[in-house]
């Protein structure tokens, strides 16, 4: 017997975690398709974000809008520090520079957080989980809720960006060639230092979304980096439409595979995802094959 | 010029680290015993509960003048629940710090990684909080190197498949674990028991330790109204389950493992956890005299209720303590004599008023756990069955 209300409610649920990996994929796929730098710290800059937000409104008592700005102003600044490190100094380097610096930088991150914030996780209490919003069959806390909601404004605003912004227009110009760019005056190390400021916000908002439904803990970064990877391959690599539509489906995915099959299964299917992608799309599902010269 | 002048800095930085450490003679300074734990990672809530008892006997140890004449001193190493860190961990205890023992750790698969390694230099290990029967079990028959002075996990998985029968009444059972080999044993032991007390397992489902959203799982656990469900994890998971399960609408009876038994758990589960059962080795209310000073004296020093975490870490220390007293000198293979067969009458704080640190032939102790549930925000204990 099939049940349609619980479908919804798992689909729900689905949208709800996907939207985190939404958030975390798109700015990592902006870093890889416009500056070729393979960002192994993209969940640190998650985990930070969480972490900025539980001490703005812990520590300094702001509402939670308040802490949604420091997030972002944090993160950026977070973005910028990361860029001078990985990109600024390797950028004749091939990409496998990134990796290893990336990978580094992740983990001097993860230390700092642990001796500075400790181990124990933490929780961001609002008052939020106890206003229940039922739609139709669906019901959301409506801390859950902000996540999708959230997700959508901001991908929204940054597809607004990078359509009609000067701005937008020099990043596109760079994923398509960065040579060609650089010819026609664009600020390629503007373009650098902006990708990565963005691409760092938008994970840390993720973090701080995260850090009332969740646990967050300093090393919390790592299982996401990995499925907002799966998302970018299954995506295709520097395309931010496919990102958030992977990102989505690999949430539903999850969700139903723990209600229709095991929830053991659970972390296995985005990786079952990939190599059935890779096996019959290897530019990704939204990825367009290029020529390499 | 600036890589090179970088390069210069990392040079001098390097060259400070690296100095020697001064080599201080062995028996003149203080005595150095090994503790192990997971101060980091997704153990760590227990760990950093359980070092409070380490610290304690060792502290008591040395008010009292410490052994034969000289001071005690805690060397701590991290094993962030990772047994490659573990064994590297106890080969710095033995190697560098030449500790006559160690206490360690919380995690199984660690401990008995670590204990293998420290069998062969002649050191005993006692348990830091872990549970699972591999460790024990692993110690050649009647020639234990690990100890643990309470129950392995088959024992707690019993008594509290045993409670939720015959003291909560509850016999349509779901139960949740996660994939370590602490998770695993402990729902293999209840299903078994459950079944034999006359329970049915309408579901059982598995998850990885630190996985972060439950929704899904726990929104089709409450479309098979269970009246009970079992969680076997480690406490943040924990936690999060109890409180994912009340944002899904999902009303029932949890019980979880001993590992559930921290503060902690209440503060992040929040009012979700209202109701919450846990087996539990120690509580300050418990009827153990032993146990009742022990939890006086915790309060007194740390303001705050001594829980099952601060008594595993301080009963093993301050046996192993003992025992190197009685011994009249810090030598392992010594110690692990004494330990073996002279500690029958040593009265320790967790179990039932009388329990001692009678090690059996695996080197565990066995009783029976107590059953506390969480009412308004702290644990009490209820009546075992």
């Amino acid at each position: 017997m099939f049940d349609i209300d619980l479908f919804l409610q798992y689909l729900a649920n689905g949208v709800v975690i996907g939207s985190t990996y939404v958030l975390v994929a798109v700015g990592l796929t902006l870093i890889f398709g416009i500056l070729g730098v393979v960002n192994f710290a993209h969940g640190e800059f998650y985990m930070l974000g969480a972490y900025a937000g539980i001490t703005a409104v812990t520590l300094f008592g702001v509402p939670i809008w308040l802490a949604l700005g420091f997030v972002l102003v944090f993160s950026a600044a977070l973005g910028f520090g990361a860029e001078a490190i990985l990109h600024k100094p390797m950028k004749n380097r091939d990409a496998t520079s990134s990796i290893i610096s990336s990978f580094g930088l992740a983990v001097a991150l993860q230390n700092a957080a642990l001796l500075t914030l400790g181990p124990q996780p933490q929780l961001l209490r609002t008052n939020l989980s106890n206003v229940p919003v039922e739609i139709g069959p669906v019901f959301l806390p409506l801390q859950r809720l902000l996540i999708p909601i959230s997700m959508v404004v901001l991908i929204t605003a940054l597809y607004l960006v990078l359509r009609y912004t000067w701005t937008g227009r020099s990043l596109r110009a760079m994923s398509q060639h960065a040579t060609v760019a650089r010819l026609c005056g664009v600020r390629v190390e503007r373009v650098a230092v902006v990708t990565f400021m963005v691409g760092a916000a938008l994970a840390g908002v993720a973090g701080l979304l995260m850090s009332s439904v969740f646990l967050v803990h300093p090393l919390v970064g790592n299982m996401i980096a990995l499925k907002a990877f799966t998302v970018v391959i299954l995506g295709g690599m520097g395309n931010v439409a496919g990102a958030a539509a992977a990102g989505l489906l690999l949430g539903v995915a999850e969700s139903f595979t723990s209600a229709y099959i095991a929830n053991s299964m659970r972390d296995i299917i985005g990786f079952v995802l990939v190599i059935a992608v890779l096996l019959f799309r290897p530019q990704g599902l939204f990825g367009k094959a290029v020529e390499r010269s | 010029m600036a890589p090179l002048s970088r390069r210069h800095m990392l040079t001098i930085l390097g060259a400070s680290v690296a100095a020697p450490a001064i080599v201080r003679a062995q028996d003149t300074g203080p005595i150095k015993i090994g503790g192990m734990l997971p101060l980091s990672g997704p153990a760590s809530i227990e760990g950093h509960q359980i070092i409070l008892g380490l610290q304690f006997a060792v502290e008591e140890a040395n008010a009292r003048g410490g052994v034969f004449g000289r001071k005690i001193e805690l060397v701590m190493e991290d094993d962030e629940s990772n047994s490659t860190k573990g064994v590297t961990a106890v080969r710095k205890l033995i190697e560098r710090e030449k500790v006559p023992f160690i206490i360690g750790t919380y995690a199984t698969a660690v401990a008995s990684a670590g204990a293998k390694v420290a069998r062969e230099y002649k050191v005993p290990m006692l348990s830091g909080g872990s549970t699972g029967a591999v460790a024990t079990d692993e110690n050649p028959p009647g020639d234990p190197w690990f100890f643990r002075s309470w129950p392995d996990s088959n024992g707690q998985g019993e008594g509290t498949a045993q409670d939720i029968i015959r003291v909560l009444k509850k016999t349509k059972i779901a139960i949740i674990h996660d994939n370590t080999n602490y998770g695993v044993t402990l729902a293999e032991q209840v299903t078994k028991v459950a079944g034999a007390e006359g329970g049915t397992i309408v579901s059982k489902e598995s998850y990885n330790a630190g996985e972060q959203d439950f929704s899904s799982m726990l929104t089709k656990l409450r479309t098979l109204r269970p009246e009970a469900v079992y969680i076997g994890g480690w406490a943040g998971d924990g936690a999060n389950i109890v409180r994912q399960a009340a944002e899904v609408g999902l009303r029932t009876q949890f019980i979880g493992s001993g590992s559930m038994l921290s503060d902690d758990f209440i503060r992040l589960a929040g009012p979700a956890s209202e109701g919450f059962a846990v087996a539990t080795l120690y509580e300050s209310t418990t009827p153990n005299e032993v146990g009742r000073a022990f939890g006086d004296r915790f309060r007194a020093k740390h303001k705050a209720e001594a829980n099952t975490f601060n008594s595993l870490g301080f009963d093993s220390t301050s046996i192993a303590i003992e025992a190197m007293r009685r011994v009249g000198k810090a030598d392992g293979a010594e110690i692990q004599k004494m330990l073996k067969s002279g500690m029958k009458d040593f009265a320790i704080a967790q179990g039932p008023a009388g329990t001692t640190a009678a090690f059996n032939a695996k080197g565990s102790v066995d009783f029976r756990c107590f059953l506390a549930i969480v009412r308004n925000g702290r644990r009490s204990l209820s009546p075992t069955g």
